[in-house]
This record gives C-alpha cells, sequence and structure tokens, in this order.
C-alpha cells in the first residue's frame, strides 16, 4: 500500500493506482473529459490536472495518468490548478461550444468570457471513442490520424472499415457529440443555461416554435402549466 | 575488404601502433571536409579533381588526400586544409584545386587564396590563427578533421577505440560511472540530466535486457551540430555507446536518426558494419565476455519524437506520442525494459572524458557545467558555422568574438538559443554565461545548441510566430492544450501581425502561454511558449508597436507594413503611388498625392532623407532601390503648386480661436497649414527677418535654393496664417503674454540652435565656430568665416554642410573632416559624405581632438588623438578607444565643431521660466511622446525642439501631428490620434514595363564639378522625363498586393475623368 495525502487527507491506495482514483476514492471531485472506468488513462483532455509537490517544486500533472508515490502531497483544487482548468474550458468553449457537458463544466467553474475566436468544432480528440472501440468492442476500427493541427480521428484512409460493426459504442462514450447545447445565441458561446436554471428561452413567449433539441429539457418542464 | 576480426585487447592496441607506425608525419595531406555543408557548396567536385590530380601527375607518394566530415566554419565551405602546417584555403574555387594540389605537392602556400580578415585585411596562413577558430575549444569537432568517417582504421590510427580497450582492460564497471559522474557531464540535448548519475540508475536496474538510445533526432530550426558529428565522427559515438554499455550492462542499443539525415544514416551503416566485422560490436566484444547489439533506426521525421517517451513509442514502431513520467524510461522504456537515452553529443563526449580522465575534464568549462558545448551559430552574424567552446562563457563572445559580429549594417539585438522550446536573449544581456542554469533564469534554454542571430531587420513578433507555427505542426496533439494552445496562440501573433491585434491579446496571449506551460505532459508542449514568453518579456515594445501604432520597426510584417516605402515615411507619403501615376504619365495626380500628405513637397524633394529608400523593396537583396526622392523632385519641379487644392473646413467654432506658433520653421508651418484649414486663425512668430527656420539658416542653398523655399512657403501662407517676423520667445512675447493677448493655444517649434561644445579650453578663441554659427553666418548674412586650412569636427549632417560650405569659399585652401569612428558609422547622409569628397573635401577618421593650440590669440591648430574601435557597446556599435601616445597637431585656421546640436539653451530655459518642463542637460523640451504636450495645459511643442536636431520630414511629422491634438484639445476631445494600418488602399493600374529588372538605377544628374567648387548654384538636377519615367517603371509594386481593380473604386473613375 502507498501511503499520500491528498488536499492534507491521508490516504493508503494500492501501488499501481492513479492519483484520480485516489481522489476519487476519498471523494474529491476532479473534472475530466477524456478518462472513463474500464478504458485505459490517456491523459488528453488535460482537465484533471492536480498540483504534485511542494514550493518550488510543485507541478502540475494529470491526475488520471499519474501513479500515485509513496509520500506525494496532492491538492486537487488549488488557485494554479483552477486557473489552468478554466483557461482550458475557454480554449473548449472557443472550438466546441456545443457541447453540453462542456457548457456545464464551464458554468460550474464560473468561465465567464471566451476571448479566442469562435470555432464550432465536433471533437475535442479525447480519444475515447478510439479506446472504446479497441479496449471493449475489441473492434480496432478507428484511430488518431496526422499530429498538431491536422489530427484527427477515423478509420484507416478514411474508408468504410471492415472491422466496424456499426456499435455506436464511440457515439456513446463521446463526450462532445452526444447531448448538443442548443444555446439561443449562436454567436456566443457561453451559455450557461441548464446549469444556471434560467433558460434563456424561459423569457421568450413563443417557445414552442422554437428549434430544440433538448428534450426533455428543464425550460420546458417549468413552463409547462 | 573483409576486416580482420580483434581476438583481444592487446590485438587492437598493436592494430593501433602498426597503423600509427605506418604513416609518414612529413607527407602533406589535402583535407577535404565533405559533410552535408561542404557537399552542399560543391566539395565533391574538388575532391574529384584532387583525386585526378594526384592520380595523374603521378603524386601518391607526395601527397595524401582525406575527405573528412564538416570542419564547423560552414560559411567558408568548400574548404581546403593542409595537413601538417595547417594552411586554410576558404571557399575554395573548383578551377584553382589543381593549383592547391601542386602547390601542396612542391610544399608552397597559395597566398592570394588564403583567409582575408575583413578588418585587418591581412591574410592569414594557418587555420588555427583566424579569428573564427582561434577563440574557440574544439575537443570535440576537431576530431572531424583527423580521420575519414568512412574508414574505422583511420579511427583506431588516431587513438580511437583507446577509451574502450582501456576500461575493458580495467574491467570495473563502477569505475567508469564513477568517471562520468566526477567528469560532471550533463546531457548535451538540453536538460541537462547529469549523465553520470542516469547511467548509475540504469545499473541498479536488475532485468537481463536492458536499452541504451543514442538521440539524434535533431528537429531544431538552425541546430546541425548532432548530424556534423554523425557524418564526420561515427565511431567516436559508438565508442561512448559501447563504454555505456559496459558500465551499465546494457545489452542492446538503438542509434534513432532522423530519416533527413541520409549521410549521417549511410556514414553510421558503414561504422556499425566495419565495427561488428572488427568484432567490437556484438557477442565477445574483443574476446571478453561482453555482448552488445547496437542498431540503427529511422525516424520518420516528426519533431517530438526527440522527446524520449515520444521516441521509445516511435522505435517500439508506435505512433510517437508521449506518455506520462513516471514511470521513468530507467524503469520501463522499450518493451519495458530499463532504458537510458543521451544525446549524440554527449555520448561523444565519453570517449574523451575515458582517454583523458575525469579531472582533466572537469577543468574545462564552469561550476556544474563542465566540458565543452557545440553550438550552430546561425542568422544574421559575420561567421556561420559550427563553434565550440567551454560551457560558461558569454554570449558576447561568440556572437561577436568568434561570429564576428552583425553580418551586415543592421545592429544585433538578439540571439535565440534552444530552438523551438528556446527563447529570445536581447544584446543587453549578451555578458550571460551559456550554461544550463542561467539560460533558464533568463527564459530560455540550452537545448541542443542552436543559436540564431538577430538584428534589427528581425521582427520579434514575427519571430514567436514562426515558432508557433512550426509547433502548431509539430505537436502530437495528445495534450488538448499544447495542442489547441499552440493553435491559439499563433493565431493570436498572426492577428498582432497584421496589426489587427487588440489590447486584450497580450494579456490573453501571457495567460494562454503559462497554462499550456503549466498543463502539458512532455517537454514539448512545456516549453513551446517560451518563444512567445521570452520575446514577450524582452520585446514587449515590439509587440505594443504592432498593436498601438499599427508598425513593425523591422518591416517584416507586411499586414502592417503594406508597401514599405509608405509606411517607412514618419509622414506616410504613398510614394508607391506617385511612382505609379510618374510611369503611367499622370503627373498632376503624382503631385496631388505628394502635396495631400506633405506640405513641403518641394524642400523634400531635395534634403529629405528618404527612409522609403532604405526600406525599398526593390534594394534588398543586393538590388538598388527605387530613385523615390528624385521622382519626388521632377514632379515638384514640373507641376504648378496651385493645382492642389487642399480641402478646407469652414468651422464657425475653430475661426473663433486663436493659436500661436513660435518659430517658422518646416513643423511650425506645417502645424499653421493644417490648423488653417481646420479654419482656426495662426500667428507664426519668426526671431528672424525671414520665416523657414532651419530650412534658411542651416541647409546650405546648393542645397536647398531660397527661392525654392520662399515659393513653398508663399504657397501656404492663406488669409488664416500671419507670420510676424523679428519676434522671439522670451525677448518679444512670452507664453503668458501670448495668453493674455488672447491666444487659445501655444505650440513651441523653435528648433535646435546651438551646437554642443568640445569642452577643450580654447574653444573661444577667434578662428573656432560653432558649425550653426558658421552656417547662419553664411546662409543669413553672406559672411565668409573660414580662412585658410578648415577642420570640421563631427560626421553628422551638419559637420558634412560646414564642410562643403566651407570649401566653396574664397579664402579656403584645405577642408578636412575629423570623426572619431570609421566612414561607415557616420549618421551624415551617404550620398553627401559622397559628394563632399567629390569637391574636395578630404575625411579623417578614427581620431579625436584633445587640445586646441593658441598663437597670437587666435586658433593656430588642433592636437588629434588616434582611435582604435574597441569592444562592442550596448547599442551593437563598437567603441572608439583612444590609442595612448598617438597624439598629433594639425595646424589649422579654422575649426568647426559640429558635434551634435542642441537647442538654443537661451531659448529653452526662457520656456523654463513659463513653466514649461524643460531638459536643461540636453536643452530639450519635455512632451508626452504621443500627444505632444508640455506640462503647461494648452502649450505642445514639437520638432527638433523635443527631438535634439532631426530631419526635416521628422519635423512635417510633429507638425501634423500637432495640429490634429491641437485641434483636439480646443474642442475639448480627448487627446488620442488612433493608428491605422498603412496599407494601400488605392488602385493604379499598371503598364506594361516588363523589362523592370534589367535596368539599374537612374544616375542623378549633377552640376560639374567646377562649377560647384565654386559656386552656391543647386548641385543636383532634375530628371528628364523619360529618366523619370523609366525609373518608375524599376518600382515593383508592392501596393498591388493589397489592392484589387474593382469598378466601384473611386479613385479609378475620378482619373479617368479627369484624363479626359
Amino acid at each position: 500500500m502507498i501511503k499520500l495525502k491528498i488536499n492534507a487527507v491521508p490516504v493508503s491506495v494500492e501501488e499501481g493506482s492513479t492519483i484520480l482514483e485516489a481522489a476519487q476514492f476519498l471523494g474529491f471531485p476532479i473534472p475530466t473529459l477524456c478518462h472513463v472506468e474500464g478504458l485505459s488513462p490517456y491523459g488528453a483532455c488535460r482537465l484533471c490536472v492536480v498540483e504534485v509537490g511542494e514550493g518550488a517544486r510543485s507541478k502540475l500533472v494529470s491526475s488520471c495518468t499519474y501513479p500515485v508515490e509513496e509520500g506525494l502531497r496532492v491538492r486537487t483544487a488549488s488557485a494554479r490548478v483552477v486557473r489552468a482548468r478554466k483557461m482550458i474550458l475557454e480554449l473548449m468553449l472557443g472550438s466546441c461550444p456545443q457541447s453540453k457537458i462542456i457548457q456545464d463544466l464551464a458554468s460550474a467553474y464560473e468561465v465567464r468570457q471566451q476571448r479566442f475566436k469562435q470555432e464550432y468544432e465536433t471533437c475535442i480528440l479525447c480519444g475515447l471513442c478510439a479506446r472504446m472501440c479497441t479496449e471493449q468492442m475489441m473492434a480496432h476500427a478507428i484511430g488518431f490520424q496526422g499530429r498538431g493541427d491536422h489530427r484527427t480521428l477515423g478509420t484507416p484512409f478514411n474508408i468504410k472499415s471492415e472491422k466496424c460493426r456499426l456499435c455506436g459504442g464511440c457515439i456513446y462514450i463521446c463526450p462532445a457529440c452526444q447531448l448538443r447545447c442548443t444555446y439561443t445565441q449562436p454567436e456566443k458561446a457561453i451559455c450557461g443555461g441548464c446549469a444556471n436554471l434560467s433558460p434563456p428561452c424561459l423569457e421568450k413567449p413563443n417557445f414552442d416554435d422554437m428549434m430544440c433539441y433538448m428534450s426533455p429539457c428543464v425550460a420546458c418542464e417549468i413552463k409547462k402549466d | 575488404m573483409a576486416l580482420e576480426r580483434l581476438k583481444s585487447v592487446q590485438d587492437l592496441r598493436t592494430l593501433q601502433q602498426r597503423l600509427a607506425g605506418e604513416r609518414d608525419p612529413r607527407i602533406p595531406v589535402i583535407v577535404i571536409p565533405a559533410g552535408t555543408c561542404g557537399q552542399a557548396s560543391g566539395a565533391n567536385d574538388l575532391i574529384r579533381i584532387a583525386k585526378r590530380e594526384i592520380l595523374g601527375r603521378g603524386l601518391t607518394d607526395k601527397i595524401r588526400l582525406r575527405v573528412t566530415g564538416c570542419h564547423g566554419y560552414c560559411q567558408m565551405e568548400p574548404s581546403v586544409l593542409v595537413e601538417p602546417q595547417g594552411t586554410f584555403y576558404p571557399r575554395v574555387d573548383v578551377e584553382r584545386m589543381a593549383e592547391i594540389v601542386d602547390a601542396t605537392a612542391k610544399g608552397m602556400v597559395l597566398e592570394h587564396l588564403l583567409y582575408r580578415d575583413e578588418e585587418t585585411e591581412i591574410r592569414i596562413e594557418k587555420q588555427s590563427e583566424i579569428p573564427f577558430f582561434r577563440k574557440q575549444v574544439r575537443t570535440i569537432i576537431a576530431q572531424n578533421e583527423r580521420v575519414d568517417p568512412i574508414r574505422i582504421l583511420n579511427y583506431i590510427e588516431v587513438g580511437g577505440y583507446g577509451a574502450l580497450a582501456t576500461i575493458l582492460e580495467k574491467n570495473d564497471p563502477q569505475w567508469v560511472v564513477e568517471e562520468v559522474k566526477n567528469a560532471g557531464l550533463r546531457g548535451r540535448g538540453g536538460a541537462g540530466f547529469p549523465t553520470g548519475l542516469k547511467w548509475e540508475l540504469l545499473a541498479q536496474q536488475k532485468k537481463r535486457i536492458k536499452y541504451l538510445v543514442c538521440n539524434a533526432d535533431e528537429g531544431d530550426p538552425g541546430a546541425y551540430m548532432d548530424r556534423s558529428v554523425l557524418e564526420g565522427n561515427p565511431h567516436s559515438v559508438i565508442e561512448g555507446m559501447l563504454i555505456g554499455a559496459f558500465a551499465t550492462g546494457a545489452t542492446h542499443g538503438v542509434l534513432y536518426v532522423r530519416n533527413e539525415y541520409p549521410l549521417a544514416i549511410k556514414h553510421l551503416l558503414i561504422a556499425l558494419r566495419q565495427a561488428r566485422e572488427l568484432g567490437l560490436l556484438g557477442v565477445g566484444i574483443l574476446g571478453t565476455t561482453i555482448a552488445f547489439e547496437l542498431d540503427l533506426v529511422k525516424g520518420a521525421g516528426a519533431f517530438v519524437c526527440g522527446e524520449e517517451t515520444a521516441l521509445m513509442h516511435s522505435i517500439e514502431g508506435k505512433v510517437g506520442e508521449p506518455r506520462q513520467r513516471p514511470p521513468y524510461p530507467v524503469q520501463k522504456g522499450i518493451d519495458r525494459k530499463p532504458t537510458a537515452i543521451n544525446n549524440v553529443e554527449t555520448w561523444a563526449n565519453i570517449p574523451i572524458i575515458i582517454r583523458n580522465g575525469s579531472a582533466e575534464y572537469a577543468k574545462v568549462g564552469a561550476r556544474k557545467n563542465s566540458g565543452t558545448k557545440i553550438f550552430s551559430l546561425v542568422g544574421k552574424v559575420r561567421n556561420t558555422g559550427l563553434v565550440e567552446v567551454p560551457m560558461g562563457v558569454t554570449i558576447n563572445s561568440i556572437v561577436h568574438a568568434i561570429g564576428g559580429g552583425p553580418a551586415g549594417r543592421a545592429r544585433i539585438k538578439a540571439v535565440q538559443t534552444g530552438g523551438p522550446s528556446g527563447g529570445c536573449i536581447p544584446s543587453s544581456m549578451f555578458d550571460l554565461p551559456i550554461d544550463y542554469d542561467s539560460l533558464v533564469a533568463a527564459g530560455s534554454i540550452m537545448g541542443s545548441g542552436g543559436m540564431i542571430v538577430m538584428d534589427e531587420n528581425t521582427c520579434m513578433v514575427d519571430v514567436a510566430k514562426y515558432f508557433m507555427r512550426f509547433l502548431k505542426h509539430e505537436s502530437c496533439g495528445k495534450c488538448y492544450t499544447c495542442r489547441k494552445g499552440t493553435q491559439r496562440m499563433h493565431e493570436i501573433l498572426d492577428d498582432i501581425s497584421k496589426g489587427i491585434g487588440t489590447e486584450g491579446h497580450l494579456d490573453l496571449l501571457e495567460e494562454l502561454a503559462g497554462v499550456v506551460k503549466d498543463t502539458s505532459m512532455c517537454g514539448l508542449g512545456q516549453s513551446a511558449p517560451n518563444p512567445v514568453l521570452s520575446t514577450l518579456r524582452y520585446f514587449r515594445n515590439e509587440y505594443r508597436r504592432h498593436i498601438y501604432d499599427k508598425r513593425c520597426d523591422a518591416f517584416v510584417c507586411n499586414g502592417v507594413v503594406g508597401a514599405p516605402c509608405a509606411s517607412a515615411c514618419p509622414i506616410g507619403t504613398e510614394a508607391w503611388r506617385y511612382i505609379a501615376h510618374i510611369a503611367r504619365g499622370e503627373y498632376e495626380q503624382a503631385y496631388s498625392v505628394i502635396r495631400e500628405a506633405n506640405p513641403f513637397p518641394s524642400v523634400c524633394a531635395r534634403v529629405c532623407n528618404h527612409p522609403c529608400e532604405e526600406h525599398c523593396k526593390a534594394g534588398a537583396h543586393g538590388g538598388e532601390a527605387v530613385a523615390i526622392r528624385a521622382l519626388k523632385r521632377f514632379i515638384t519641379d514640373r507641376a504648378d503648386p496651385s493645382i492642389y487644392k487642399p480641402v478646407r473646413m469652414e468651422d464657425e467654432f475653430a475661426a473663433t480661436q486663436r493659436i500661436a506658433v513660435i518659430g517658422s520653421g518646416p513643423a511650425g508651418l506645417t502645424a499653421a497649414h493644417y490648423l488653417s484649414l481646420k479654419g482656426y486663425k495662426v500667428t507664426v512668430f519668426e526671431s528672424d527677418s525671414k520665416p523657414g527656420g532651419m530650412l534658411y539658416s542651416a541647409i546650405p542653398s546648393y542645397r536647398l535654393p531660397r527661392t525654392t523655399i520662399e515659393k513653398e512657403i508663399d504657397s501656404l501662407v492663406d488669409k488664416n496664417i500671419t507670420i510676424r517676423c523679428n519676434t522671439a520667445l522670451g525677448r518679444d512675447v512670452t507664453i503668458d503674454s501670448l495668453f493674455e493677448e488672447g491666444y487659445n493655444a501655444v505650440f513651441l517649434a523653435f528648433g535646435a540652435h546651438k551646437s554642443l561644445r568640445l569642452r577643450l579650453r580654447g574653444e573661444d578663441l577667434p578662428g573656432v565656430y560653432p558649425s550653426i554659427q558658421f552656417l547662419k553666418a553664411f546662409n543669413q548674412r553672406g559672411e565668409n568665416l573660414a580662412k585658410g586650412r578648415v577642420g570640421v569636427v563631427g560626421g553628422g549632417n551638419s559637420a558634412v554642410d560646414a564642410a562643403r560650405v566651407a570649401v566653396r569659399q574664397p579664402n579656403v585652401k584645405s577642408v578636412t573632416v575629423f570623426y572619431r569612428r570609421t566612414r561607415e558609422e557616420m549618421p551624415a547622409f551617404a550620398e553627401e559624405i559622397e559628394a563632399a569628397l567629390q569637391e574636395g573635401v578630404h575625411l579623417e577618421t578614427l581620431v579625436a581632438p584633445t587640445g586646441i593650440l593658441e598663437e597670437e590669440g587666435r586658433l593656430s591648430g588642433v592636437e588629434f588623438i588616434n582611435n582604435q574601435l574597441g569592444e562592442f557597446d550596448e547599442s551593437g556599435r563598437r567603441r572608439p578607444v583612444p590609442l595612448p601616445g598617438t597624439q598629433h597637431i594639425v595646424p589649422l585656421d579654422t575649426l568647426i565643431v559640429a558635434i551634435s546640436e542642441g537647442s538654443d539653451t537661451d531659448c529653452v530655459s526662457v520656456a523654463g521660466i513659463n513653466r514649461i518642463d524643460v531638459d536643461e542637460r540636453k536643452g530639450i523640451i519635455r512632451v508626452d511622446p504621443e500627444t505632444l504636450c508640455t506640462n503647461r495645459p494648452g502649450v505642445f511643442a514639437g520638432g527638433d525642439v523635443v527631438t535634439g536636431p532631426n530631419t526635416v520630414v521628422d519635423a512635417i511629422a510633429a507638425g501634423k501631428r500637432v495640429a490634429v491634438m491641437l485641434d483636439h484639445h480646443l474642442r475639448g476631445e480627448p487627446l488620442r490620434q488612433p493608428s491605422e494600418r498603412r496599407v494601400p488602399r488605392h488602385y493604379v493600374e499598371p503598364t506594361n514595363g516588363h523589362e523592370v529588372h534589367l535596368r539599374g538605377r537612374v544616375a542623378l544628374p549633377r552640376v560639374d564639378m567646377e562649377a560647384r567648387k565654386h559656386g552656391f548654384g543647386e548641385v543636383e538636377l532634375t530628371l528628364s522625363e523619360a529618366e523619370a519615367k523609366r525609373e518608375a517603371t524599376r518600382c515593383l509594386r508592392c501596393d498591388l498586393e493589397f489592392t484589387q481593380p474593382s469598378k466601384d473604386e473611386p479613385a479609378v473613375e475620378e482619373q479617368k475623368e479627369q484624363l479626359v
């Protein structure tokens, strides 16, 4: 067993487990978009960063991939951690505003601005789908291609894969594709409506006519008499 | 020919002794470096000819030929080195190679082909005495000269594999690790982890299979030292790895070389085969029980594969993507086996440590940073190439002493170290010692050792953008922050470089950079923001210039520069536009374009310092700039000023306001003109009897005829402008009295009228004149003050003007200008210096006056001391240092002192008395540089009185700015003039002049020499129409990149109408 302290709470966990597992065991919330139990840790989204070490030598590491060490001191929500998470969420809002999960997280972290040029991408390249396909569906149909700004996910040579059984596991696991956020002001990235429980459509008299994919939605439920 | 396997250490020793004994040290060896750099410059041809000559003339017994890797002085490739004398022939012409072979056979040296020092102009024979080599400590690179990389016997002959023999005889792995630890060797890949410690950790791993890796995935732009080591001396790396394998118990080795290094791969494969044949690799090395398999893996060319965990994935055949550390490679590396990874240069250092002993090795370099490091010195520096120096030397010594300083006239402003992960260090910090720790403290890193020198023509925003573009392509893309963060940083930098950056961009950039650094998994992401952070730290002002002023001072960022001629002009004259009109024969439109920006077109056409021509793209890269000023002169001489009708505003408020302008020079009159156009009533006060200020009193008539000034001023004066001559501030009026008289605002523009003093005894003697007094006496009163032998001290325009005026005066025998630096550094316009020399003015440089001699109450001579150029000062120029004992006396009858002018201190102190904030020492008025507002509300100042002596066009620019500011001030609006991007907006259809590149710049017509020497008539003449049109078609039309022909373009329509 390895002994370490998370937010000054001592805990002992099995060797080989990660900081994320240890923190979840203690009940400390750590947001993550690319980690799901049952799939191998990857460390792509960087939202789960925590601060380890003390003083000048302290650093941020992704808790989903960092193995616990004897005597390690971990802070899961220090100012530095929160600052980093807010910036990551701002970046995500800047390119992928239609994910409800991202919108909710941004609300929870009080991200109030999005200062980059707005993009409308559908993928944050967390790689969950590829891992799902490989590790749980045993299909190996999709994977990463290219690097840097040319990185994409797809089948080899982008043609229909014979390995793919159309199981839908990739769509099921995706944090960005499912649950589209349909905020009413497309020119603004930050919606926050659902998490704040004050959907902007509430004030609109004829919300029945609005094209809305959110069903059921709190707004509609509240307005119903 | 198969090599015979060596069965014991003794066999190796015997072989070495035999090979060394066979060599006759008296036979000269022609060494031709043929690394990638050499081959690219034509070394293969030299080798071919050398072989032909040696065989053809039967010289095989008299000369030996050795083909080696790069020697480091890549700038001078293809070069030839003749041993044993060490004669160095740089940049050898193929035609000359036969001569060199011939001379070598006869034991002669070809003097005319030797290296020539640019400063001293002395030819240097021996390589070791050439400044570039002399100041280096070439432990590793020098080995390249001694061995042919494809011949293992060559390496053994010079003692190669001797270190391996030593440790095998000693048979104590622990001792080897201790030696490396004691030597203090740190990883040369950039991070600087102690190599001995890494080995110790690997040795402690109790596993049957362990790996050693040589990281030769050298991908930094501008760094190529690893390539040169691999190409030139592959066996030193193999020997280093063998020693490492023995020390750590590693069984397998991998050389990871990027595929872009074909020559290195070729030489390594040959070296591996030969080493195996000799029994130096494989099972039972040199008859011992040690086994070490070494293979080569070619990297497919991803920058990130230089990161150790990504590199291991790549070796395993997977996608080159980093993974979390811990576990560290030394615990779980390739195929989960313990692995130690070191850089090429680190491995090449190992045999040297063993051969010379750790104590000897640790003596070189600085504390905690022992040994030497190879840097690839590239960029805007005179000597480029590979430079090997002890750790801890200063950047200065590399850039200036070895690199020879700037390549061109522009000053060096920074070096970039460490490639895309590194940062920029400004020239003010060039005293920084180069070691791992101080570079990190300065915000950069050692990296693999790339060193890119940048001068004033490098834009730091562009540099950061370049590296960010590189990184956004080369990030593996795994971490969201690194992938998206580099994209976003590039996006922001791109906006800034296009002039559409905003106020929040810099903060956002800094915040984002901090988070990318913090949250990325591997070294690439963690150091990716360094280029941005370090340029922001040291060159924030350049970013601000792009964002707020929409200017790129290096003229690099196309989006803000537009057409460089217009961008360079302080008053934004669209030179490209009027040149285009001239080419089309539309002279009236050309005049309107000029006049719109400039109220003094005829004056500027004669005396402007034409920054437009300095930045003309036709003049870049060895071409000749378009003669823009001559073209302006052509237009202003033939066009009637009245064709331009400025836009006048009738404004009731403005008509009630009265403005006082003190000084009727270009700044004052420009402000008066533009204020008058806005409807204000302006009174201009002039202390002299005629308006014109410095145009009149300082600029001689042979450059600017009086009639031109008068005509220009007459055309500006209108009903709103009153000029009151013979009225001086302080004598006739004060600022208080002006306000009392009812003036609503005051603009101070009385110029700089006093020369600084030499501070030598005897300066007040008859015969000694400040230049401004001398020029004024002549220009205003026609007095000829110069007599006999005339000396002028100074190097500015004022000095040259004084000299040229003196040479025309009747009682003058000779005129000499004395300047303390060299002619290249003289601030005067080059063409003025040239013209002065043509007219018979002598120039003496590198001298400074030390005393004034008196005879019969009059000047009789001046004592001068010789200077030499010393160290580089912060400005990047070399400081003149007096040489003791070189004092000498020059007999002179007249001495004109022209060492920079200050404002008239009396006038400035008058301003001071009027409660205006002044800098007494510099003799200037202090203003807010943005608004030109003095400390007193309603009082503005501009022109020379604020800047010190400056150009006419800058004074006009100040006048224009003040007109805007005064208008805002009187209307109670905020004093701001938002900067706009000066990109071309008007489309002018190009003519069909296709012979553009075939002709050179037009020669300026001048009055013949005899007339010039004695007359004060104008020297330069106007171009003929044919000449002007031809010159105008030489314009490259940079504007066409920004403009489009379109139907609704009003300019085009208007032009057509006017033509009809």
